[in-house]
């Protein structure tokens, strides 16, 4: 009896003011650490080089002074800045449709189920499970003029001496990084689509096979607009990857010959850490940040991937 | 009388056998009596990371600590990443390093900065003023001070020695055909011309077994080849006045131009060498030729090679067979070498000091360039001179000598403010080359590039430095 008052009293009291506002933020105030967390770790660090690259900082002097927008108006004049972004686009470009076309290829021979399939998907994935930088400095060793494997091959075939100054050379430089590259990321796109690939509705795929539909019809009809929400997250994430590559070249060529293979992000390092342009360097992280965005937006708005 | 006599005597003996050991105290023994007052403590020493971190890791470092208490932390570091270290800790005032091991052509801009300790307080107080007079000229007047001011001891006597084979250019039947065809003795190249006829004849006669010789080629190195032969064909960095870049005149296009040349005597594919590539073909009798740093000529000799840390170095088939000689034109590039400094954000400076007085002293510098598995080569009188180290292979003597006429007529490496950005464009433009770009191209783009860097410098505040640099007597040939 005194149980159930008491209970009835309870149900009966109202929260407070105060006992409301909480229960109102609750959820609020309990992500708030989070999120804190988060801007001191994300959005800090970013404000803060946005500030640095309004500066005069270099690592060997000690005027810190701001400088408005000069950092950002050297960048314009910076003719090997350019060039870098152009020697990133070009490898992205040829070496994304590249990856997507092998790991297509290799997805479409892996759907059907067959004995040891398992064994060799984990066996063609290997490469993604290495550092990139180990990648690019086994395939130095692998276009080696003298000890390297890849020219005694070609040395088999040719009946002659082959002698390929791979790393030197401005005529196989650029295939060199892209072979590599390809090598490695390659499996990455297979893996996406050999699960893409496997979620294909197969009572599809029967339909168009009774109705005597070529393989290129059902291709077109049938597979590409189902696997093609995977194809653009494929894409999106290794062109950023690409735009970001920096470990594989620094192994095969240092950016060289000369600055021919230099790519944004090695001319951003040498920059910062080997010519101390501490401010320039983070005008330069905000341009590239700014293009990224820009692409990454027109990109996603073309697939219609941004809903 | 007797008695006083005696007792006075035995006073005299007592009082000058007490003093003794005092009078005969060298810079080490200085160094640790007074560094035993820190007993306990922990010093840090930024060191190049790999093969050279093996003295303080293994030999100096355990020493240092049995002698006087004081533990060394070696902090590792990649050549190419010491300078952005040490300035990093400077800058944020963390003081994570005492001791320093410097590149000397950074002196400049570290001094400027203010992260090295002026240590000419130091050497009088612990009396190193005396041994410093035994480091070899070359290294002492040069890559000690910078605007007045001791900032670090020279502690690797690095430069550019030829190596060649002497059982190739001894033979008989070898030396009359060439004097047969051009008309002079087979012997080291005095010039880049006889480099050249002797390096063909020899790749006519002998390859693919033998080639002339092999060079390493892919950056930092040939930088350093070429900034002694630009010097040494007429060639000025720049002009004085203006500071106007003044590498892409004939000089420079001529040496460009040669280097290119000499690529077709040498192995196919040296374009790709570098100095493991090279040390490995010159050991194995690939090339008969070479130009390197002094630890090539200790281990073509064979020496160090038990030594479990020299595995990677392939057994010299030539051990017996090298001469050791100057470079063409007779003034070698001094090429890097180390200088031993003291952080001037450190908590321990006078430990750090003592330390650094104690490794670069004659005793246990003597110890330390004999260490086989380590890359500090002589840089003192005594190292030269040193009877010990004369006798550690039969050709020693010779290549000691040659080390120490090589230093003698050593040519500095360019030092100005921010000097890591020219060898930057320097190293890029010699990569070029091997790419087969035009060398006038390459040339002015390098120009071009050195004038962004002083313009970005200061025109004025580099004169100054480029004008105290080129009055140096190692800077250009005279």
């Amino acid at each position: 009896m005194a149980l159930s008052a008491s209970l009835n009293a309870a149900e009966e009291r109202k929260p407070s003011r105060l006992g409301r506002v909480l229960e109102d933020r609750l959820p609020y105030l309990m992500v708030a650490p989070a999120i804190l967390i988060l801007l001191l770790v994300g959005l800090f660090p970013l404000i803060y080089s946005l500030i640095v690259s309004f500066q005069r900082i270099t690592m060997t002097e000690n005027d810190t002074s701001f400088v408005g927008l000069l950092n950002y108006a050297e960048l314009f004049k910076d003719t090997r800045l350019w060039t870098s972004l152009g020697h990133t686009a070009i490898i992205t470009v040829i070496a994304l449709p590249l990856e997507l076309l092998i790991g297509f290829l290799m997805a479409q021979l892996f759907v059907d189920r067959m004995p040891g399939r398992q064994l060799f998907v984990a066996l063609l994935v290997l490469p993604t499970v290495i550092s990139p930088i180990v990648a690019g400095a086994t395939w130095r060793l692998m276009f080696d003029v003298r000890f390297g494997p890849i020219g005694q091959i070609l040395s088999f075939f040719a009946g002659e001496p082959v002698r390929i100054l791979w790393t030197v050379n401005p005529a196989y430089v650029y295939p060199a990084i892209i072979i590599c590259e390809v090598w490695q990321w390659s499996p990455f796109m297979f893996l996406l689509l050999l699960a893409a690939l496997s979620n294909v509705d197969q009572s599809q795929l029967e339909a168009a096979e009774i109705d005597g539909a070529s393989y290129l019809r059902v291709l077109r009809g049938i597979v590409l607009p189902a696997i093609a929400p995977v194809i653009a997250v494929a894409c999106l994430i290794r062109g950023l990857d690409l735009v970001r590559i920096f470990d594989i070249i620094w192994a095969l060529t240092e950016g060289g010959p000369g600055s021919m293979t230099e790519t944004i992000s090695l001319y951003t390092y040498v920059q910062g850490f080997s010519q101390f342009e501490t401010s320039y360097t983070a005008a330069i992280s905000f341009l590239v940040i700014a293009l990224l965005t820009l692409i990454t937006t027109l990109v996603l708005k073309r697939m219609e991937l941004a809903r | 009388m007797k008695f006083r006599t005696f007792l006075s005597t035995a006073g005299v003996l007592a009082l000058t056998c007490a003093s003794a050991p005092a009078a005969d105290k060298d810079a080490a023994d200085t160094a640790v009596e007074a560094a035993k007052k820190y007993a306990g403590t922990t010093i840090s020493i930024v060191w190049e990371a790999g093969l050279q971190s093996l003295d303080p890791l293994n030999y100096s470092g355990p020493q240092w600590e049995k002698l006087t208490g004081i533990k060394v932390k070696v902090v590792e570091v990649p050549t190419d990443q010491m300078f952005t270290k040490i300035m990093q800790d400077f800058k944020s005032g963390a003081g994570a390093y005492d001791a320093l091991n410097v590149i000397p052509s950074w002196m400049p801009d570290l001094a400027r900065a203010g992260a090295l300790e002026p240590l000419d307080k130091y050497a009088d107080k612990f009396g190193y003023r005396d041994e410093l007079q035994d480091i070899a000229a070359a290294y002492r007047d040069n890559q000690m001070q910078y605007d007045g001011k001791i900032y670090g001891f020279p502690d690797d006597g690095d430069v550019m020695l030829l190596y060649y084979r002497k059982d190739i250019f001894e033979d008989p039947k070898m030396k009359d055909e060439f004097k047969a065809k051009f008309g002079y003795e087979l012997a080291p190249p005095k010039d880049w011309k006889q480099f050249d006829e002797i390096g063909q004849f020899i790749t006519d006669k002998m390859a693919p077994k033998v080639y002339g010789a092999g060079f390493f080629r892919t950056a930092p190195y040939p930088q350093y080849m070429f900034q002694e032969r630009f010097r040494m064909e007429g060639g000025k960095f720049f002009n004085a006045d203006t500071m106007k870049a003044t590498v892409n005149g004939d000089v420079g296009l001529k040496v460009f131009k040669q280097m290119v040349a000499e690529n077709k005597f040498m192995p196919p594919g040296v374009e790709q060498w570098n100095f493991v590539d090279n040390l490995a073909a010159f050991l194995q009798g690939t090339t008969a030729m070479t130009i390197s740093w002094p630890p090539y000529g200790r281990w073509a000799a064979g020496y160090g090679s038990g030594e479990e840390a020299l595995k990677w170095v392939p057994k010299s088939q030539v051990a017996g067979k090298v001469g050791y000689a100057l470079t063409p034109l007779g003034r070698p590039e001094l090429g890097v070498g180390f200088d031993l400094s003291v952080s001037a954000t450190s908590k321990n400076k006078e430990a750090a000091y003592l330390f650094i007085q104690w490794l670069n002293s004659k005793k246990t510098s003597l110890e330390r360039v004999q260490l086989p598995y380590t890359l500090r080569d002589p840089f003192r009188l005594s190292h030269y001179a040193s009877e010990k180290y004369r006798a550690l292979w039969p050709d020693a003597p010779a290549y000691l000598d040659t080390i120490k006429t090589s230093g003698e007529k050593g040519l500095l490496d360019l030092s100005l403010l921010q000097q890591d950005k020219y060898d930057e464009a320097m190293t890029k433009a010699i990569s070029s080359l091997w790419a087969g770009e035009d060398p006038k191209a390459i040339l002015d783009r390098m120009a071009q590039q050195f004038d962004a860097i002083t313009e970005k410098v200061g025109i004025e505040n580099q004169k100054a430095v480029y004008k105290v640099w080129a009055a140096k007597p190692g800077a250009y040939p005279q």
